[in-house]
């Protein structure tokens, strides 16, 4: 803001060099010779053919924030099944050997939480090793949820993720729409039609191709089902989605 | 069947999505979801729930309300100790080592009667009154086949102690690291991983305390030396009047002690136990009931592993993201922070003056914090030059009177509100996560002036000439600063540097005739280590850091939280911090409005927090925060 107070600063001065009358006689005209591109009258902006009704926006335009890392953490763990930290650690390591998941301290400073016993501050900006955080975290909990919830008989109920039946096959948009509403408005709290772009059609397109792909002859072995492997997928969308980690 | 399955779902589904649909009549803008989902990531901490967003669909959702009740919850103290744990960064690196020789139990390992390795438990140059021993282990190189050196470690090959000699030399005691009820007359309470992981959270010694030499018998009770094992409340000056040879005698490696000047004239004198000048001082003083005024540790070092315990604990030490074996002086550490942030939080959720966070005189402990300030704080104090001086019981900014007794090391979850610490105590000014943190009496000011009066020391054009000006005040281009800052320093003047030692006026007069002298080879080597000689004169010592302010260095850390949170600057510095912090960005002179209002709001409300939050989270500059989408200000939203 002060950075354009600034440059409105000069762009007044610069008008009010144009506009100002000249106190003095006028300096001769140069010559040809050093004459530069001739000079452009200043005139009012609304005498410029187009202007004569342009608003102009005065108003703050603020980015979103970044969401605090501790926030962060605590929204994972109510993902999580309201978990204490290291019940979440273990349950995301699990047994199978999947790797999907380190350790809480692994991740502590990508995710830009401040280290005060070397005073290293918070980290309010976005970088490339907190998105990879973003995205390994994600797709840890995505995957886990879909293990608790799409394969479980776990009732809709208890469901933190997942609170829908994501067992049928083929899919139409219409049956995709109600069940990615209740993902949207877990990670992003509000419904999926007030989004800006067509984000439910663009997610189905996630989800069917994701589908298709385990679907197809050849596929490499998966320990999800296509309908599942769907699901996840459009999970990590929305984990990854800059609407979850800013406000 | 497929077809049935297939129904019951679509019913399902419907029935999940009936509870989230909101009704057709409350349809709510994405800007005011936004808003919501705010509130509960600055209030709640967290995003909310598809629940929580189901309610707030309601028609009858009252934004307000749910604030208010959001605000008396606990969640939202944690968003503000963030804030100022940000801004005051009360964690102290790991390269600060709280470990002092009177409180540090390190280990040996010898050969018992029977060839059996044991560890004996002593502290480094304790004082007995065996001239073979004093300052030393208590078993010779005879009796045991070693001998320690400077640093600790073992030379020569061990060979087996006799029976005799043992039970002359040490003894066996149940320590409070191990049992619950160390202070019993036979302590069965024992250490248990899982049972004490919920009893007692975050407390727990490293395997290597609990197991023998062998690494699988169970340690039942630990051999430490008989003078450390001595559970003594009080002992007497102990003075040798034996010479100090050149080598060390006794096939020894360490020398016997020196003894001071001052042992000789108070030989026989009553002490506290507790402290380092009892340590140093006398033969009869140990670690007490259970070896309760000292740290264990799994090996000789200067330092050695004793808990496992968070490395950080960003959530709070309820909520640990980690386990970690660490150093016996991490555990105080740790517990020194947890003090800070803990007073921050409740200052808050209480809803308090805020003033308090600077001028309270009570605080919050646990069990570590209550054994660090009953029998740990006095261990810095004092030193040789201050003990010359007179200074031989500390004064505490922590009364341990005033400590709570039930408190045991153990009691790790359990925090106990100590109403009034003491007539020095000052907030967060007088507590030793923010006087180790800010070592120096200037970085104490500083950090003082930048968080609560949000202002800085920026010197602007500044010519530095050559100077041998000693006064900052005075000094070309030093003086736009320090003319602020030495003021505002020597309100510390009577707090230790890098320490939380007080040093009272009786002993300490800011201008002292006894320390007199206006160049360095005139002063007394005792008096320089508090009197500076580059404001001293010939007649009298001045104390060092008073010149900024004599009256200000006898106000004490009192006088600098009535100065800060006097200041006009103090409520709008709150404001802004909170507003900055809540808005995710900076503020500048077009918030100027915004701040003022903020600013008003929280000093006319008695400067509570609940009402500023209040005030920034229901103000059209939070509301509207988050708009930079071209299609919500192109429509014509006004944020």
């Amino acid at each position: 803001m002060i950075r354009c107070t600034f440059a409105l600063a000069a762009l007044t001065l610069a008008l009010g060099a144009c506009d100002a009358a000249p106190s003095t006689a006028p300096a001769p005209a140069p010559t040809p010779t050093d004459a530069g591109p001739a000079p452009v009258q200043a005139v009012p902006v609304t005498s410029i053919p187009g202007h004569e009704t342009l608003t102009q926006d005065a108003t703050r335009k603020e980015g979103p924030r970044l969401m605090p890392a501790e926030t962060y953490i605590r929204s994972y763990l109510a993902l999580f099944g309201n978990l204490a930290p290291l019940e979440v650690q273990t349950r995301a390591r699990g047994a199978d050997g999947s790797a999907l998941f380190d350790a809480w301290n692994d991740y502590l400073a990508a995710l830009g939480l401040p280290d005060y016993r070397v005073d290293q501050p918070r980290g309010n900006q976005t970088n490339a090793l907190m998105m990879a955080t973003f995205e390994r975290l994600g797709v840890a909990l995505c995957d886990r949820a879909v293990e608790r919830d799409l394969r479980g008989t776990l009732p809709l109920a208890q469901r933190v993720v997942f609170a829908f039946d994501g067992t049928p096959a083929n899919l139409t948009e219409t049956d995709f729409a109600p069940r990615f509403d209740v993902l949207h408005r877990t990670f992003l709290a509000y419904p999926a039609r007030l989004a800006q772009t067509d984000r439910t059609r663009r997610f189905f397109a996630l989800y069917q191709g994701t589908v298709a792909r385990h679907r197809a002859t050849g596929a490499p072995a998966s320990r999800f089902t296509p309908e599942q492997a769907g699901w996840a997928t459009v999970c990590y969308g929305l984990l990854r989605h800059p609407e979850f980690h800013a406000y | 069947m497929v077809r049935r399955r297939s129904v019951l779902a679509s019913a399902s589904l419907a029935m999940a999505c009936a509870a989230l649909t909101p009704p057709a009549l409350a349809e709510r803008t994405l800007q005011e979801y936004r808003y919501f989902r705010a509130l509960s990531i600055d209030l709640q901490g967290r995003i909310p729930s598809r629940a929580e967003v189901a309610r707030f669909e309601d028609p009858t959702f009252d934004v307000g309300q749910w604030v208010d009740e959001r605000l008396r919850a606990p969640a939202w103290a944690e968003r503000m100790r963030t804030l100022y744990m940000d801004l005051l960064r009360l964690e102290i690196t790991t390269a600060v080592q709280f470990n002092p020789q009177s409180i540090v139990l390190r280990r040996q390992q010898i050969l018992g009667p029977d060839g059996t390795p044991e560890y004996v438990y002593y502290r480094f140059n304790q004082r007995r009154s065996r001239p073979e021993t004093d300052g030393d282990f208590c078993l010779t190189a005879a009796e045991s086949g070693v001998t320690i050196d400077t640093t600790g470690a073992q030379r020569g090959t061990p060979t087996r102690v006799t029976a005799a000699t043992l039970a002359a030399r040490t003894v066996l005691v149940r320590p409070w690291w191990l049992y619950r009820d160390y202070r019993a007359a036979a302590p069965a309470d024992r250490f248990n991983a899982s049972a004490w992981a919920t009893r007692f959270p975050n407390f727990a010694p490293i395997t290597q305390l609990q197991q023998e030499p062998d690494g699988t018998t169970v340690t039942a009770a630990v051999r430490v030396c008989r003078e450390e094992a001595s559970t003594a409340a009080t002992g007497t000056v102990y003075f040798a009047n034996r010479p100090r040879p050149a080598t060390p005698p006794f096939g020894r490696i360490i020398n016997v002690p020196a003894e001071s000047a001052w042992a000789r004239t108070n030989a026989g004198m009553p002490l506290a136990c507790s402290g380092d000048v009892a340590f140093r001082s006398s033969a009869d003083c140990g670690c007490g009931p259970g070896l309760e005024r000292c740290m264990p540790g799994a090996n000789s070092g200067t330092n050695p592993p004793a808990f496992t315990f968070p490395t950080r604990a960003p959530l709070g030490p309820d909520d640990p993201l980690d386990q970690a074996s660490q150093a016996q002086d991490d555990w105080n550490l740790f517990w020194w922070s947890q003090e800070a942030q803990r007073f921050i939080e409740h200052m808050v959720s209480d809803d308090r003056d805020f003033r308090d966070v600077l001028t309270a005189r009570d605080t919050w402990v646990n069990g570590p914090l209550a054994t660090f300030y009953k029998h740990h704080a006095a261990a810095s104090c004092c030193s040789a030059s201050a003990i010359t001086l007179g200074y031989t019981q500390p004064e505490g900014l922590f009364d341990p009177a005033r400590v709570p007794s039930a408190l045991l090391p153990h009691d790790t979850a359990t925090w106990t509100r100590v109403a009034d610490r003491g007539p020095n105590a000052s907030g967060l000014l007088t507590m030793p996560a923010f006087l180790v943190k800010y070592g120096s009496r200037r970085a104490r000011a500083h950090v003082l002036y930048n968080a609560f009066l949000c202002r800085d020391f920026v010197a602007e054009n500044v010519q530095l000439a050559p100077s041998t000006e000693p006064d900052l005040m005075r000094r070309p281009g030093c003086a736009a600063c320090h003319a602020t800052l030495e003021p505002l320093a020597a309100y510390f003047t009577r707090v230790a540097e890098n320490d939380w030692t007080w040093l009272p006026a009786a002993r300490f007069p800011v201008m002292n005739p006894m320390c007199a002298g206006a160049t360095a080879a005139a002063m007394s080597a005792t008096c320089r280590a508090f009197y500076d000689p580059a404001f001293s004169s010939a007649s009298m010592g001045m104390l060092r850091s008073a010149y900024g302010s004599a009256a200000n260095a006898d106000a004490g850390p009192i006088g600098a939280a009535r100065a800060i949170t006097q200041s006009p600057e103090f409520a709008a510095c709150a404001a802004e911090n909170v507003a900055s912090a809540f808005l995710g960005r900076s503020l500048g002179v077009d918030d100027a409005p915004l701040t003022s209002g903020l600013s008003q709001t929280f000093s006319a409300g008695g400067y509570r927090m609940r009402a500023l939050v209040r005030a920034v989270v229901l103000s059209d500059a939070y509301r509207n925060a988050n708009n930079l989408d071209s299609d919500t200000w192109r429509q014509g939203a006004s944020p």
